[in-house]
């Protein structure tokens, strides 16, 4: 009797997979991205003082306590690290990609409030190239899409190893 | 042949006198200036320097919340060295003159009154742009004076150091107010743009100062 032939990925599947390593990677590398530039700024790494720079920044949300401010300033760029160097590396993805969204979430939740409130954020009266909250928020829609297509990737794959042979 | 002499000698002596009514009192420098709008020790271990805008409400924020804590707690002891920069924004019609009758209220030794009053009536000069009024209605008569004489006086002195603070502003990439910078030990860190909440900047000052 014949062998069965192999079962061949399909080609939209193939393609699916792709794309998703290819957004969980730019993912990742924009977390790490982001930590290092809180990290190193200014020409110099600023290892024992970043928190207190950062949290500055923080504060100007006007969302969180001060106490809550300064925690936060001291473990968001270790977490983003931690969150891109996992993504990259595919370790407990379910998890990772879900945090992941679960933060672009909570920030996008305070981007589109200062842009709601007009706060200027990090900026009184900013002049031409300011940060701006809206753009910002358009900016991080586009991540938050790449991090939802990723977490659900990675949903779907777990599901589909457990499947019977 | 004596004539002569009396001619030359009376030209000289009227010379003498007209002369310095003439050209008036010295010309002020920058660096004069930024002197007369710093507060505090040159030898402090930390400088901190404010670009802001008299027309900013976040400059107006950063002095009322935090700016007097800082000088109350660390200028005073010798800790901070406080230096104020003009930033004018484009966006703020009167902001440079504001500026420049800071600038003159400080050759006039007035630097903290003026800008106590210039943010105290920061809404009412901001709509009309009487600036000078507007001073006139919260500093005494007599100080008002020293600052018209100055800012009349000394108008391009005083122009120029505003745009000396506009072109380190810039190279520095300044692009907001309020805007920071926190030297120590050579080192300078520009913070956050924006209002800055007193008890974080003490965090950090304190931290520096530990160092």
């Amino acid at each position: 009797m014949a062998a069965a032939p192999p079962i061949a990925v399909s080609h939209p599947r193939r393609i699916t997979g792709v794309l998703l390593l290819v957004g969980r990677a730019a993912l990742g590398a924009i977390l790490i991205f982001a930590a290092y530039a809180k990290l190193h700024f200014n020409g110099a790494w600023h290892l024992r003082d970043y928190n207190f720079i950062f949290a500055i920044g923080i504060d100007s949300y006007q969302m969180l306590p001060l106490w809550a401010v300064s925690w936060l300033a001291l473990v968001l760029p270790w977490t983003e690290l931690a969150l891109g160097l996992l993504l990259i590396a595919g370790i407990g993805l379910r998890w990772v990609a879900s945090i992941t969204t679960a933060l672009l979430v909570v920030f996008m939740i305070a981007l589109a409030r200062a842009a709601i409130l007009g706060l200027a954020i990090n900026c009184g009266c900013f002049g031409e190239g300011s940060t701006n909250p809206a753009r910002e928020l358009i900016l991080d829609s586009v991540l938050l899409l790449v991090a939802l297509a990723v977490t659900v990737g990675a949903f779907s794959s777990h599901r589909a190893r457990r499947l019977p042979a | 042949m004596n004539r002569s002499w009396i001619r030359v000698a009376s030209l000289a002596v009227a010379a003498a006198l007209i002369v310095p009514s003439l050209t008036g009192q010295a010309k002020l420098t920058v660096a004069e200036l930024t002197a007369a709008k710093s507060i505090g020790s040159r030898q402090a271990p930390i400088t901190l320097e404010v670009f802001s805008d008299y027309q900013c409400p976040d400059c107006k924020r950063l002095h009322s919340a935090t700016t007097q804590q800082v000088i109350d707690n660390y200028v005073s002891s010798g800790k901070v060295y406080l230096v104020h920069r003009d930033f004018p924004l484009s966006m703020h019609p009167y902001s440079r003159q504001a500026a420049r009758w800071l600038n003159a209220a400080a050759a006039a030794g007035l630097f903290q009154s003026t800008e106590n009053a210039l943010y105290a009536k920061q809404e009412e000069w901001g709509a009309t742009g009487n600036i000078e009024q507007a001073l006139a209605s919260v500093l005494p008569a007599a100080d008002m004076r020293k600052v018209r004489v100055m800012e009349s006086s000394q108008r391009a002195q005083l122009d120029a150091a505003v745009q000396a603070d506009v072109n380190l502003g810039n190279s520095r990439n300044v692009s907001g107010t309020p805007s920071i910078f926190v030297t120590h030990r050579g080192q300078m860190t520009p913070l956050p743009a924006g209002s800055v909440s007193y008890t974080l900047l003490k965090q950090y000052l304190d931290y520096l100062l530990q160092r």
